[in-house]
């Protein structure tokens, strides 16, 4: 988690972010990752640089197929 | 898919096959290995070649009468064939080691007599010794050889000293018991044989049996008795290559008790027609030896160097996509319909990158000579895969074109005929980018055709966003809808100004009349108003291959407004929009768009807007051919997403105006009032992740209305997602006044996360 991420809170329950073990799925495949959640509505976060990052590469691995 | 569905596609397909010279030689050398291999003076392997496929080199190197040379594709360029018999005579001469393989196979109890020490009944005898048979042949003369052609004795020939050597040679490694001076007189001799092959050479004895020979098999009417060479007929070289391909069968029938083509190869000779185009391959003169010796090494590897190693790759020679995935037809074929076989979650797919990276341009069915057609497989593949459904379809690969199709086909649908009338002759079908492009594109061409023609409008997409997903419901459910409308409008011929659009229409609704546009406006002298360049380029889009009244047309309008035109060297090739492959392989779209921007250094005259599209965002100077007509050049700029939206709402509103007199009120949305700053960066970034303003603005609606959102204190920033079925949008922003939005950053995803939000 890179430091801006921490500052980045709930508005609408104006509570702090927590990382949450999150289910994603993508082409019939399932896997978990810990991604920021507020820990009282569930609303989850994905970062940019999760997003063009990680997730990306997960996206371009499984369509390789 | 079937496997046998899939590679119907490529049956055609002889890449990697042997090329004509390898059918036509009765050994079916493959010559294409045996030449690359001298030519780069590798001369071990090229007589393991040789002598693998011809028994007896020093022998066939000189009494073969090369069929191959007629079907030498270099003499398609005028030059002699490639002088095989002295390429193989090098061979020999330079092969430092020719001394047979050794086989470490146990001893075979089975026993095989073979009549006739001519080379038929020994290359017979060698290759059942090879596998360990015992093997025993009866010669009623005293030495091995047999006959000339002439009916004299091999002995006779002056290079019989090099022709016994090689029998020698090539029976070294093996143990066979030879009988000279034993006239085989009835079979009864040699009852106990388990198997006999007779080879008595021409004219010779067959033991009452030749009329029931089996010219495929081998066989004759006695089960365990075979025959082949020339006493059967054929040529001294077929009969040794009959022996060897009689050798195989007889293996089959001791190891079974039936004679079959288990262990041989079966050639289709009728393939030796199947030749390439050779363009641009270079004349190159047959190497003459200096020496009456025969080649030096030198020579021998500059005269095996004229082989053109005639394999057809034309397609993947000149295909980025086939290119980047280096794979040959046939096994694309077998991946298509392995694709279709995965079942359940614990199997991946087998192909679905290179399914959805086809611009399904047909240029690989134009270069083929076979016409084999890969993008119609991957179509097929791509439409396999839509009907499949379940999780695995790569929906984010066509989405943003289906959303915009679906916009197309309702909010932007109109049909409408002129002047109130209820019936038309002709009505304009734009196509759904044109007049998102440039309204005047429709505007004007339909002021036109209203003036010459009895014309109305039909405004729709043709359903290529579909086709390309490989969706065939939505396609068909727009066909009917646009039959439907065609059928109320009295049935008029269409206008098209889109290849794509025409050849869909080809496809699908072929009982349409369909005339092009740029044919029409062709008709009128003197039409074209501008001339932006003094030399152009007419590139052709790719859907246009084969319509030559399109081409024609926009050639007469370029030429009329006194631009000096040229060609390219490969016409209609794709300009990398087709097929929608840029989500699905977004560095190849590049590639392609940029390989094409580049094949000529002259301004393009382009007349599909999709090409234009490509060449103006890249910066390569073109025109729309309806620049040249109506002077409706602006520049380079091409519209935002939004902008084409926009257009295209403004042609429908215009033209339901006039034609209908109704004013058009377009779907309104909440979000619609919400006011966004974007830098011309973002808007660039937003572009090429095909993230329109009105999805930011929807997002951010959806975020403040609801209260979903995060916020970050220090930096006064908010930010928010909206999950569609597909994509997920995200927006970081900063409100600056009420309503009124800083966009700062803008991203998406594909996959997809589970959320269950609550009441707080």
């Amino acid at each position: 988690m890179s430091t801006g991420e921490k500052n980045w809170k709930c508005a609408k329950c104006d509570k702090q972010l927590v990382l949450k073990n999150t289910d994603f799925f993508y082409l019939g495949h399932k896997f978990t990752y810990d991604v920021l959640n507020c820990p009282q509505c569930g609303k989850v976060l994905i970062p940019k640089e999760l997003a063009e990052g990680r997730m990306a590469e997960l996206e371009e691995a499984l369509e390789d197929k | 898919m079937k496997l046998e569905d899939a590679t119907r596609y490529t049956e055609k397909c002889f890449n990697g096959e042997p090329a004509s010279c390898s059918y036509a030689c009765p050994f079916h050398l493959d010559i294409r290995s045996f030449l690359e291999k001298v030519s780069r003076g590798r001369w071990v392997p090229a007589y393991k070649v040789l002598r693998n496929a011809v028994i007896f080199p020093g022998i066939v190197s000189v009494l073969c009468d090369e069929p191959c040379r007629e079907h030498c594709q270099r003499t398609l360029l005028g030059d002699e064939a490639l002088a095989m018999l002295d390429l193989e005579a090098a061979c020999i001469k330079y092969a430092k080691n020719t001394k047979p393989e050794f086989f470490a196979i146990p001893p075979k109890s089975e026993r095989v007599a073979v009549i006739g020490a001519g080379v038929s009944g020994l290359a017979c005898a060698l290759n059942l010794a090879q596998k360990k048979y015992s093997v025993t042949v009866f010669e009623k003369e005293s030495g091995w050889g047999g006959k000339l052609p002439n009916g004299e004795r091999l002995s006779s020939h002056p290079r019989f000293a090099d022709f016994d050597q090689d029998i020698a040679l090539q029976f070294s490694a093996v143990d066979v018991e030879f009988r000279y001076g034993t006239e085989i007189k009835s079979l009864t001799e040699l009852a106990d044989f388990d198997a006999i092959y007779i080879a008595t050479g021409k004219g010779g004895d067959s033991f009452g049996l030749l009329a029931s020979w089996d010219a495929e098999m081998f066989t004759t009417s006695e089960p365990k008795v075979f025959m082949g060479g020339t006493l059967c007929g054929v040529s001294k070289m077929e009969g040794i290559a009959h022996s060897v391909q009689a050798s195989k069968i007889m293996e089959a029938f001791l190891q079974t008790g039936k004679a079959s083509l288990v262990n041989a190869q079966v050639y289709d000779k009728k393939n030796c027609e199947r030749y390439l185009k050779h363009d641009g391959a270079v004349s190159v003169p047959r190497v003459i030896a200096s020496s009456p010796d025969g080649y030096t090494e030198e020579e021998a590897k500059k005269e095996a160097a004229r082989c053109l190693l005639c394999d057809c790759d034309y397609c993947i020679a000149s295909c980025e996509m086939l290119q980047k995935f280096r794979k040959k037809p046939h096994k694309i074929a077998v991946e298509v319909a392995t694709d279709m076989q995965v079942t359940g979650n614990l199997a991946s797919r087998a192909l679905t990158r290179q399914t959805y990276s086809c611009n399904l341009c047909g240029h690989c069915k134009s270069v083929c000579p076979e016409d084999v057609d890969i993008g119609a497989l991957l179509q097929s593949s791509r439409t396999a895969r839509k009907n499949a459904g379940g999780e695995s379809y790569p929906a984010a690969f066509h989405d943003f074109w289906l959303r915009e199709m679906d916009f197309a086909v309702s909010e932007g649908f109109l049909a409408a005929t002129p002047n109130g009338k209820n019936e038309c002759e002709y009505a304009f079908f734009p196509g759904c980018q044109l007049g998102a492009f440039n309204p005047d594109y429709v505007l004007k061409s339909y002021e036109f055709l209203s003036s010459k023609y009895d014309c109305g409008i039909l405004l729709n997409c043709c359903g290529a966003p579909a086709y390309w997903a490989g969706d065939e419901s939505l396609l068909n459910e727009n066909m009917e809808k646009i039959k439907q409308a065609w059928n109320e409008m009295g049935q008029p011929t269409l206008v098209f100004a889109c290849a794509t659009c025409e050849s869909i229409f080809n496809m699908f609704l072929p009982e349409i009349k369909r005339v092009s546009l740029y044919a029409l406006l062709a008709e009128e002298e003197g039409i074209s108003s501008i001339r932006p360049y003094d030399e152009a380029v007419v590139f052709d889009p790719c859907n246009a291959r084969n319509n030559h009244g399109l081409e024609t047309g926009v050639r007469k309008l370029a030429t009329e407004a006194g631009i000096s035109l040229h060609e390219l060297k490969e016409p209609n090739r794709c300009c990398g929009y087709g097929g929608h492959i840029r989500l699905a392989n977004s560095s190849l779209y590049e590639e392609i768009a940029q390989h094409r921007a580049e094949a000529s250094d002259k301004p393009y005259i382009v007349y599909c807007v999709n090409c234009q599209d490509v060449f103006a965002r890249r910066g390569k100077e073109c025109s729309h051919i309806l620049d040249l007509v109506f002077d409706l050049k602006k520049g380079l700029k091409v519209p935002t997403l939004d902008q084409k939206r926009a257009n295209s709402v403004e042609v429908k509103k215009i033209l339901m105006k006039k034609e209908c007199g109704i004013d058009f009120e377009p779907e309104t949305h909440e979000w619609d009032g919400l006011k966004l700053l974007i830098s011309d960066e973002m808007q660039k970034d937003m572009e090429n992740k095909l993230i329109s303003a009105a999805d930011l603005k929807e997002a951010i609606w959806q975020a403040e209305s609801s209260g979903y959102k995060f916020y970050n204190e220090s930096e006064g920033l908010f930010m928010c997602s909206m999950i569609k079925p597909v994509i997920t949008y995200w927006v970081q922003y900063k409100e600056i006044a009420p309503q009124t939005y800083e966009i700062v950053s803008v991203y998406c995803h594909r996959i997809h996360f589970k959320e269950e939000v609550k009441q707080p």
